[in-house]
């Protein structure tokens, strides 16, 4: 007979209310801060939405007006130095954050919103959300991207749910901040951190996706100083939460994860500070992440100047119940009852605040002088300057140089090594030197390295900076983003195969790569991402992929390629000293390889963007990169009718390329073979003849060849992934379709 | 500043002009009026002095490529300045980029992609509406027949010929569907350029130099017994002219023995009365003379091969070949039967003097009918001479020399020579030919008709 017995999952979760003796009890000041800044959020979101309904605010406007509450009591319980990053509905947490910034002592009801640094920060804000070139970002960004990094505000995001790996890179920063702080100030190595910490706010919509929840295990695994902040506000645009979960108490998520979590009264902002402060006391402490969910409501539609039941998906009655639990006016009465203000400083306040709003809105419209109703337009002069649309994608490393350290190539005495050993030593001899770098992965504490060693020896030496993460792609990589975002750390991250960026896809591509662009240059991102190729090793259609074809497609990313363990140490090292996400594709076929390596080679650099010639050649420039390199030269080396100049590329993205020693080559022999080895779809070639051939066609005396894989991802059955892959054969066959092209003997086998 | 250099209009209406040769190479630092190129129109060789301080960039033109009046030819960058200046005067001016290779200056390449403006300069440049584009010299091609037809040819291929003023669609392709790659417009353009340098049929190629010291193999080295000497320009073109012209030219041969004895005579009372002026008549003056005598006599031998018409002349202009340092040179004399022999002693020396000196010009080596060999110093007695096309015939010159001749009856000395033409029988019949040489012999051996 199987026995049951209830299974006890001893991570609490509780339900914070507050009573009227709370609100007694609560200090002065506190909540003199939340009604000003309440007053102030809702004033500034009914400003927005005017300026919306007016066809002024290009793009949603995802008003905040009803979550005030949960925002402010949220931020009113941080210390300055504290992060926080949200969604696309973010105005009033960043709002909050930035008040609390320029005034950690509290605002008062006398100046409200007055004062040079607060009308600054104000229009800066409403700036930004109109993409002018005063906001935040330059106007890039907009109401979704809100980032002011001086006042800890992170970064507003609109992929729902994306924000919340990032944030869990800026609590690991922040507790690694107090271990070595700590460590160098020589304290006792006992008790609490007290650690800075990071505040996620999302919604009841992205507390159902794969970034959230890989975030929640992430941060308990590794016991981060982490509050997810859930506002409840019932309502995934319009559909209900009830609808899309089983289990509508959101803040039970917390405890399956081990995650001490809270419900509270999102309406009351008092309860929410509450709330925040045990949360905050737990995580400070080192007592891991928490999650506080706050039931709340957002008294319009997803965006814009509309109540969501104009839009059918609910009824007017159940916003006129909440609209009866204004966060503003809730704020306002028990001051008004406790006799700390009354109803007529309550309105002037409002109609002061009011009028800076208005100020600021007067200052940055004009009456349209074409409109005949009498309308507003932007003052055109505020508007960003369109030519430079594609600034800050990445940092301005001069291209041809060495970022640091020396030039010189290293001249040790060579001794054979394995190219896999000389990527650990490399990673090893970085994080001797520089304290910020982090290498995560999976499986990378172990295995004598991983599962190809290339971080052998790394977790003895440095403990604290290699963190095996679990199988969590999208998660790891975007706590990765979160780190670099603080300029004071640079990780290593490795995909055990390349394939996996799909999984990771969103942090990779949407944030790692757009967020410098995105927050107009604000942070930097140095972010590592090695990935493995592993065409040949029998591992299948999902685990064989080329990821440089897709990379190249993204803006942020610079890409190398190494042939050789020596250039293996040059360019890891130049892509760790670059501000840019670096992705550093390695091949299995060359991890086993030995070669004579010079000592010293950890320490090399080579300079950013310059490309090798390995064999140098009149008739064709043959451009390949890592393990197809040497397959290039082999069959150049053949060839008795084509002196083939073989280039390996090194760099392959947009901006690093070396295009002088393409085009020097390439005006020379008049002819391209671009060999690859990967299948045809996802080619990088593809990329890069259509570059040649817009650059150099007056100069091309054929088709730009190219040789690729076939069209399938390679299969596991042997025979099958030989013949999807380019192979030597594959190579002679570009070579003789160049010959043919050229009226000389080859047969073109196409 | 980065200036171009336009072709000067140097008589009224003309339109065009031939850049003839460059007297200045890029890097060169030049100054205003500095003389930098020759240029020739129909009627003039002018030199073309720059307008410009500073140092030539690179040439915008290729030696004998005809150029419309106005479009650039070169251009000149102020010394300090780089490349770049002269690339974004050439983008802004729509013109071509120039000859590859020809820059004076290393061409930037661009180093970022998002730093496109040299591609677009280069894709202004591909648009631009150049006055000497190829396009231009497409549409006035003589190969009305193709006009319409699609002609595939390399991009590369395409540029060049625009760069040379080459109409690509005459050319064969060796590519993929006949596509005309690099290589064909470079072997057009190698015919094109030599075209003009191919020495006399048969005359003897420069003197084959001493084999130089690094030709000998090395002391360590396998002797391989021979030694290979890559073709020069001027040998392929010798190769290619020549044998086009015995593989198609149905070339026939008649030989006369020419008594010389008068003519000789002659020609020392002629140098005796010139003594002291500088002037001097040679043996090959005086051949010359009579073959522009013998063809004013038989003007149907007075003709060019056209392919589908034979081009009748009214002058008779003929080819003398001359030994230089150089390579072999075969200028034309003009009018040979209109002017007396003085004017011809005179035109002949001012010819073989420059052509010493390497100032024969482009137009001075096209046209004429016949051509005149002449081996007679090196002992040779007869020889037969290769067309030199579209030429309707070549006649070939031996040594004059002591023979034993019958006359009346009795074996006599007297000096001879062996006169051979070589006549396309496309042009010039039999018994045309005979009547031509006949005519030939009698005005040598009646030398006093020479001289009219």
């Amino acid at each position: 007979m199987p026995q049951e017995t209830p299974l006890d999952v001893s991570t609490p979760v509780t339900v914070l209310t507050t009573d009227q003796r709370d609100w007694d009890e609560a200090d002065e000041t506190l909540l003199e801060s939340m009604l000003v800044q309440t007053h102030a959020i809702r004033i500034f979101e009914e400003a927005v939405l005017s300026l919306a309904g007016e066809g002024l605010v290009h793009g949603p406007a995802h008003s905040s007006i009803g979550q005030e509450g949960a925002a402010v009591g949220s931020v009113l319980a941080l210390r300055t130095a504290d992060g926080v990053n949200g969604t696309h509905r973010g105005h009033h947490q960043f709002l909050a954050k930035g008040f609390s910034y320029l005034r950690p002592e509290g605002m008062s009801l006398v100046d409200g919103i007055k004062g040079d640094d607060l009308g600054e920060f104000t229009r800066r804000t409403l700036s930004e959300i109109l993409g002018l070139k005063d906001g935040f970002s330059g106007g890039r960004g907009g109401s979704m991207h809100l980032q002011w990094m001086e006042a800890g505000a992170l970064g507003t995001n609109a992929i729902v749910g994306g924000g919340v790996p990032l944030a869990a890179g800026n609590a690991w920063a922040q507790r690694q901040d107090a271990v070595v702080t700590r460590h160098e100030e020589g304290a006792e190595e006992v008790g609490p951190l007290d650690t800075g910490v990071t505040v996620t706010y999302f919604g009841d919509g992205a507390s159902n996706i794969g970034s959230t929840l890989e975030t929640f295990n992430l941060a308990s695994a590794w016991d981060l100083p982490l509050c997810f902040f859930l506002e409840n506000n019932r309502y995934a645009v319009s559909t209900l939460v009830d609808d899309v979960t089983g289990e509508s108490h959101l803040a039970a998520r917390g405890p399956g994860f081990g995650i001490r979590s809270w419900q509270v009264d999102g309406m009351d902002p008092l309860a929410v500070y509450l709330a925040q402060r045990e949360a905050v006391e737990h995580m400070r402490a080192g007592g891991g992440p928490t999650l506080i969910e706050a039931q709340t409501y957002r008294f319009f539609h997803q965006n814009g100047p509309f109540p969501g039941s104009a839009f059918g998906y609910r009824s007017k009655e159940e916003e006129t119940q909440w609209r009866h639990r204004d966060p503003v006016d809730r704020v306002a009465s028990e001051m008004i009852r406790r006799g700390l203000i009354t109803e007529e400083q309550n309105s002037d306040l409002a109609q002061r605040i009011r009028e800076v709003i208005e100020e600021i809105v007067a200052g940055v419209t004009e009456k349209d002088p074409d409109s005949e109703r009498g309308a507003r337009r932007i003052v055109p002069a505020l508007w960003p300057d369109a030519e430079g649309v594609d600034a800050h994608l990445r940092s301005d490393a001069p291209l041809g140089e060495v970022l640091a350290g020396s030039e010189e190539p290293p001249e040790g005495e060579g001794t054979e090594r394995r190219f896999v050993d000389v990527i650990a030593d490399t990673l090893g001899h970085r994080m001797a030197q520089d304290p910020g770098v982090v290498v995560l992965g999976e499986d990378v504490h172990r295995l004598k390295g991983g599962t190809n060693g290339a971080t052998r020896g790394l977790a003895a030496e440095h403990p604290d900076r290699v963190l095996g993460t679990p199988i969590s792609e999208n998660a790891f990589t975007g706590l990765a983003g979160g780190l670099a975002m603080t300029g004071r750390y640079r990780p290593v991250v490795e995909f055990m195969y390349s394939d996996f960026m799909w999984v990771a896809a969103d942090q990779v591509f949407n944030q790692i790569g757009k967020a410098r662009h995105m927050f107009g240059g604000q942070s930097s991102m140095p972010v590592v991402l090695r990935s493995k190729v592993a065409m040949g090793a029998g591992y299948g259609s999902q685990h064989s992929m080329d990821p440089v074809g897709i990379f190249a497609t993204s803006p942020g990313w610079r890409i190398v390629a190494p042939s050789t363990a020596e250039d293996y140490a040059g360019l890891m090292n130049t892509a760790l000293d670059l501000d840019d996400p670096v992705l550093v594709v390695e091949h299995v076929d060359l991890y086993g390889a030995k070669s004579s390596v010079p000592a010293g080679v950890e320490e090399h650099r080579l300079p950013l963007g310059r490309a090798a010639v390995r064999r140098p050649g009149s008739d064709v420039t043959v451009l390949s990169y890592l393990n197809m390199v040497a397959e290039a030269v082999a069959v150049a080396e053949e060839r008795q009718d084509l002196d083939a100049e073989v280039i390996d590329l090194r760099w392959l993205d947009r901006a690093s390329l070396d295009w002088e020693t393409v085009s020097e080559s390439v005006r020379r022999t008049n002819n391209v073979l671009i060999v690859e080895q990967g299948p045809a779809g996802t080619s990088y070639g593809a990329w890069l003849a259509d570059e040649i051939q817009r650059r150099l066609f007056d100069h091309l005396d054929q088709p730009i060849q190219r040789v690729t894989g076939r069209e399938a991802s390679p299969s596991i059955s042997k025979v099958l992934e030989g013949a999807a892959n380019a192979d030597r054969e594959s190579v002679r066959a570009g070579f003789d379709t160049i010959a043919h092209q050229l009226g000389l003997s080859g047969e073109d086998r196409d | 500043m980065a200036e171009l250099i336009t072709m000067p209009a140097i008589v009224a209406d003309a339109t065009e002009a031939v850049l003839a040769s460059w007297m200045v190479s890029a890097g060169d630092e030049i100054h205003r009026g500095d003389p930098i190129a020759e240029v020739e129109t129909e009627k003039a060789t002018v030199e073309l002095t720059s307008e410009a301080d500073g140092v030539v960039d690179r040439f915008l033109v290729e030696p004998g490529a005809s150029v419309e009046v106005g479009a650039p030819v070169a251009a000149v960058r102020a010394a300090g300045e780089d490349a770049d200046a002269v690339e974004r005067l050439l983008a802004s001016a729509g013109g071509d980029r120039g000859p590859a290779g020809e820059t004076g200056a290393e061409a930037p390449t661009p180093s970022d992609a998002t730093e496109n403006a040299p591609g677009e300069s280069e894709r202004s440049g591909e648009g631009g509406d150049s006055p000497s584009s190829g396009e231009a010299a497409q549409r006035s091609s003589p190969s009305a027949g193709r006009d319409h037809a699609r002609v595939f040819s390399s991009p590369l291929a395409r540029r060049i010929a625009r760069e040379n003023q080459l109409d690509i669609a005459s050319l064969p392709g060796s590519g993929p569907s006949g596509r005309i790659l690099r290589k064909d417009v470079e072997r057009a353009l190698a015919a094109r350029q030599e075209e003009a340098a191919v020495p006399a049929p048969a005359e003897p190629g420069s003197p084959t130099p001493e084999p130089a010291s690094a030709e000998r193999p090395a002391a360590d080295a396998p002797a391989p017994g021979y030694r290979d000497e890559p073709l020069t320009g001027m040998r392929r073109a010798i190769a290619r002219r020549l044998t086009e012209s015995k593989t198609t030219a149905p070339h026939f041969y008649l030989s006369v023995d020419v008594q010389m004895d008068a003519l000789l005579a002659t020609r020392r009372q002629i140098n005796a009365a010139l003594e002291g002026t500088g002037g001097r008549a040679t043996v090959n003056d005086m051949i010359l003379k009579a073959l522009g005598a013998a063809l004013t006599a038989v003007p149907r031998a007075n003709a060019t091969w056209e392919g589908d018409a034979i081009r009748y002349y009214e002058s008779v202009d003929l080819a003398m070949a001359i030994a230089t340092e150089g390579g072999l040179l075969t200028p034309v004399v003009r009018d040979v039967a209109g002017q007396g022999l003085g004017a011809l002693s005179r035109a002949t020396a001012d010819l073989k003097d420059r052509a010493a000196r390497g100032r024969i010009r482009q137009h001075e080596l096209e046209g004429g009918t016949f051509s005149v060999s002449n081996l007679g110093m090196y002992g040779t007695r007869e020889f037969s001479a290769i067309i030199n096309p579209p030429h309707a015939g070549i006649i070939a010159c031996g040594a004059s020399e002591q023979r034993a001749v019958v006359r009346d009856g009795e074996l006599a000395a007297a000096t001879m020579m062996t006169a051979t033409l070589s006549a396309d029988h496309r042009v010039v019949d039999g018994a045309l030919a005979a009547e031509l040489m006949r005519s030939f012999k009698h005005t040598l051996e009646n030398p006093l008709a020479v001289l009219l």
